[in-house]
């Protein structure tokens, strides 16, 4: 089983560890793991801040650097949010019936990692041991488009070692919302402390999440606050062991 | 309490960011907000939980009103027909200037200096009240929380709610204020009944009425009204003359699809299986109620949305507010801030629509793209997909305009849109960005303030400094070969 | 300005030309209408019984007062509900059945009756209660509806009165809203949908009921033959 892993723009620059316990952990469970040195960005920023021409062609290149590709993984349930509900439309106002094609080929091999490790490899025990008390925020993108359900529930059931916290009111926006951050700082920010009432009142030690940008955003006002907790990707608890723990953790 | 001036005309109104300020600053309001959605927010949950066939009907809603849409011509022209037919008299206003106008002359063939009125948001998006007050016709709200807010002077900030910002004691003292009532508690019951025997006066005395229209019904030429305080069926029961003001849109196919529309909308807007009172009344019946009825159908800028096939979704909206319920911006700013009479995710699509994209700009960025209100929308409407539309649209202003150089976010996008083009440029970027940001990353590797547009990001979040090395880079030194160290 | 049948036609020459793409011929907007996606519950699952309960059920949630009776003991029932209301000046409709009045309580001294064969508002703003019949019940919602005919009266007379007394028959209660409309195929042009009596929570969310309109509605159910 080959995979290629779409790393994400803001994921190579800001949480290469993310992509590293990504990479251990498909390792671990016998896949063979590829990397596209000329990837950048699948365009949805752009996008979603109404800078459609300039996304169409991050959404090009996208296409083109992975029509060949049998499988690629994407540690970013936003990022794949994209491409499924985004992408068909951006090539069908482009008009280029040829991408259009070659994207709806693409799409079907295209996984989010939770969707990758439960659906293509079927397996919920990872062999994963994260001895702390965790609790998982549900991000938007991955509860509403990609209909995740229990997928990354059944993958944390399985780590060894790990105390899940139930957060109240789970599925409820952190207000990150990509630009909606800085363009309505005040609001997101409100969100943000009504958020984060609920995960600290969980008592756990990590709050962990499919993306990063909801993390940053939330661990970002962790910090700022000493609020005596950290953010990590679930790809982290899950490359995690008894000889290898997570890089967070040490 | 701030809002008393708050204005909600989309021209005049502050951009959303600014807007909400004032909010977020008021925790009174936050907690009334909060408060009046998660009441309604658990009703409708446990309802829409005992309902097998909520998404069946969700569907069913969604085409219909689709349909209707797609035919509005044949469907308004039959509607025209059947009312006409039955002793009711249509008319058609282009925008709201002329429906305004249809209206005051209807009054003053009436010789009517007062009219009793039912909630209709449509009035006041063509700002119907202050219109008939310049020109000597005296309009009385009748809904209890319209009469809190025309007594208190104030704007709604929800469309089923639109009082939900006002307390109890706030009430009892526009009450006591302005009914004359000195010993007036705060209990709600008493004020309830302060209304009741307030409004009791005007239903009995004034002869002509001014409504909306939950829905028209092409088939019969009836119209719906839904309601739950009784005040409707005394403003379309007891007056000589019913004026009936509907935007185009409200149209259903027929008399059975209220079927499906009902069972919604009463669980999505208050979490009741059915609202009090539903009223269905068609054209003119002898003997029974009012005995000259009008109706004025809207357009003002609704053909225009019609024509936008990415659009046109907009308008199956049935406004049971069940968006800004689910919607966690709502949830913490309320209604005022979006400036107009839809506030909410709804309102974040229609108001700038309505307004030919020349005002509320700032509307379609009200929103942090979560879904919540496509995933409750009792029609189906994918807002986040119109707002991304419209997104597009504001930016496409924005690229005329030789500002565009000055918005540090414009800027910012232009860049990485040029960088995301090359792996190069990318990877260049980045080893410039982490010299760049490392000026600002303290000793623990974490930045805690950045300039221009970083500043609206570290006002309440810190940002962890820029890795030494990125991903790729890593990856290129180790190569495609399994570590066997990191097993 | 426009004249009028200017805007009529400016407005719809606008619709026309922004439906150009999905508008449709009427035969094939009638096929596009009867092929709308409509998966959702028509009929009810439950017994005639069961049907009956759940309408009570609901009626009481509301705070509506239900008795039930047979069709031979239906004008004591009136009786006792009107003794016990506590009402004294009472309105219905010119179609109400005259086997209901047959009773020593209709003319009860004190009670005052006006039958209405046009009255006028003040009148009916005097009468403190109305009796009447109903067109349907849909025990789902706990839902009844009027469609005002000469059993059920006018609109103002269930409107303005403090109490009102519906007589409802079991025959004419089905379970779900779609069995309403599949009963009624031939919508009748006036019709007021009553689930409960009025009621705000526009103060605070808190539900107050009886604003405008009867604070008080009972219910006697008949229970005919079907």
């Amino acid at each position: 089983m080959r995979a290629s892993l779409f790393i994400t723009c803001y994921n190579d620059t800001l949480y290469p560890e993310t992509g590293r316990a990504v990479v251990r952990l498909l390792e671990r469970l016998g896949v063979e793991v590829d990397f596209h040195p000329q990837q950048t960005c699948c365009g949805q920023m752009h996008a979603n801040t109404g800078f459609r021409g300039e996304a169409f062609s991050q959404a090009k290149r996208f296409v083109r650097l992975y029509q060949e590709t049998e499988t690629v993984v994407i540690p970013s349930s936003s990022c794949v949010a994209m491409m499924r509900d985004q992408y068909p439309g951006l090539f069908e106002e482009l008009g280029n019936e040829e991408l259009r094609r070659q994207f709806a080929a693409l799409l079907p091999r295209v996984y989010e990692l939770s969707e990758f490790l439960i659906d293509r490899l079927g397996v919920e025990d990872v062999g994963a041991y994260f001895p702390h008390r965790v609790t998982y925020h549900a991000s938007c993108h991955g509860v509403r488009a990609l209909h995740l359900g229990e997928r990354p529930y059944r993958l944390l059931a399985k780590v060894r070692g790990l105390a899940l916290a139930t957060l109240e009111n789970v599925d409820r926006c952190c207000g990150f919302g990509g630009t909606f951050s800085v363009k309505n700082a005040e609001v997101s920010s409100a969100m943000l402390a009504v958020k984060l009432q609920d995960v600290i009142a969980t008592g756990a030690e990590y709050c962990t999440a499919l993306d990063n940008s909801c993390l940053m955003h939330l661990g970002g006002a962790m910090h700022r606050q000493y609020a005596g907790m950290k953010t990590i990707h679930l790809a982290e608890i899950l490359a995690s062991t008894e000889d290898a723990p997570a890089e967070a953790t040490l | 309490m701030n809002y008393s001036h708050a204005e909600l005309d989309p021209r005049k109104a502050h951009p959303f960011p600014k807007a909400v300020l004032p909010v977020l600053r008021n925790p009174q309001l936050r907690k009334n907000v909060a408060h009046a959605i998660d009441v309604i927010q658990t009703k409708r949950a446990r309802l829409v939980a005992e309902k097998d066939d909520w998404q069946e009907l969700r569907t069913a809603a969604s085409a219909i009103r689709a349909h209707a849409l797609e035919n509005l011509g044949a469907y308004l022209e039959q509607f025209e027909e059947r009312c006409t037919a039955a002793g009711g008299t249509v008319h058609w206003a282009a925008d709201a200037d002329e429906a305004r106008r249809i209206i005051l002359d209807l009054l003053r063939q009436e010789k009517a200096s007062e009219v009793i009125k039912i909630k209709t948001m449509t009035s006041t998006e063509i700002q119907l009240n202050p219109f008939l007050e310049a020109n000597g016709v005296s309009a009385f709200e009748t809904d209890l929380a319209e009469i809190i807010l025309q007594l208190g002077g104030e704007e709604p900030s929800h469309i089923v709610v639109p009082a939900l910002h006002v307390n109890r004691s706030q009430v009892r003292e526009i009450f006591a204020r302005r009914m004359g009532l000195k010993n007036l508690s705060d209990d709600p019951k008493e004020l309830t009944n302060a209304a009741r025997t307030y409004l009791r006066q005007k239903f009995l005395a004034i002869p002509t009425a001014i409504s909306g229209a939950n829905f028209l019904i092409a088939e019969t030429g009836s119209v719906a009204v839904v309601e739950s305080e009784g005040n409707g069926r005394m403003c379309l029961t007891l007056p000589r003359t019913m004026i009936t003001l509907a935007g185009i849109e409200k149209v259903l196919p027929r008399f059975q699809d209220l079927e499906v529309m009902l069972q919604l909308l009463a669980r999505s807007a208050t979490g009741e299986r059915m609202n009090p009172y539903t009223s269905l009344w068609t054209g003119v019946t002898a003997g029974d109620g009012p005995q000259s009825f009008h109706v004025v159908l809207l357009d003002n800028e609704r053909s225009s949305i019609l024509a936008k096939a990415k659009q046109r979704q907009t308008l199956k909206c049935i406004r049971c507010a069940a968006c800004m319920n689910a919607c966690p911006v709502y949830r913490q700013t309320g209604g005022h801030a979006y400036g107009s009479v839809y506030p909410g995710p709804i309102g974040a699509i229609l108001t700038p629509q309505l307004m030919q994209m020349k005002f509320a700009q700032s509307l379609p960025y009200a929103s942090s793209l979560c879904g919540a209100c496509y995933e409750v929308c009792p029609v189906k409407i994918n807002i986040p997909d119109v707002l991304l539309e419209l997104r597009a649209q504001v930016v496409n202003q924005e690229r005329g305009r030789a500002a565009r150089y000055f918005d540090p976010m414009y800027v910012g996008l232009r860049i990485a849109n040029l960088l995301f083009s090359s792996a190069r440029l990318f990877h260049a970027a980045q080893r410039l960005g982490r010299i760049g940001l490392g000026l600002f990353t303290r000793k623990d590797g974490w930045i805690h303030s950045l300039p221009s547009i970083g500043a609206k990001w570290t006002q309440t979040r810190d940002l962890r400094g820029l890795p030494d090395e990125s991903f790729h880079e890593w990856w290129a030194k180790r190569g495609p070969q399994p570590d066997k160290e990191a097993k | 300005m426009n004249a009028p049948l200017q805007s009529r036609q400016q407005i719809l020459e606008r619709i026309r030309a922004a439906t150009l793409d999905c508008a449709q011929d009427p035969a094939m907007r009638a096929e596009a209408y009867a092929a709308l996606p409509r998966a959702y519950t028509r009929h009810g699952q439950l017994s005639a019984e069961a049907r009956l309960k759940l309408m009570i059920e609901r009626l009481r949630e509301y705070d509506a007062e239900v008795v039930e009776t047979t069709p031979e003991a239906l004008p004591a029932a009136i009786a006792a509900q009107l003794a016990a209301s506590g009402k004294h000046i009472f309105v219905a409709p010119y179609g109400t059945p005259a086997a209901w009045m047959v009773t020593a309580a209709w003319q009860i001294t004190g009670f005052e009756w006006n039958i209405d064969h046009g009255l006028t508002t003040a009148e009916i703003e005097q009468a403190e209660g109305v009796v009447t019949a109903a067109s349907c019940g849909i025990s789902d919602s706990g839902t009844i509806v009027l469609h005002h005919s000469a059993s059920e009266g006018r609109r103002v007379l269930t409107l303005l009165p403090d109490w009102h007394l519906i007589i409802l028959r079991a025959s004419q209660v089905v379970e779900t809203l779609p069995e309403y409309f599949a009963r009624f195929q031939q919508p009748s042009g006036l019709v007021t949908w009553i689930s409960g009596p009025s009621a705000t929570a526009d103060i605070e969310m808190t539900r107050i009921k009886g604003v405008h309109g009867p604070r008080f509605l009972n219910v006697i159910l008949v229970r005919d033959k079907s």
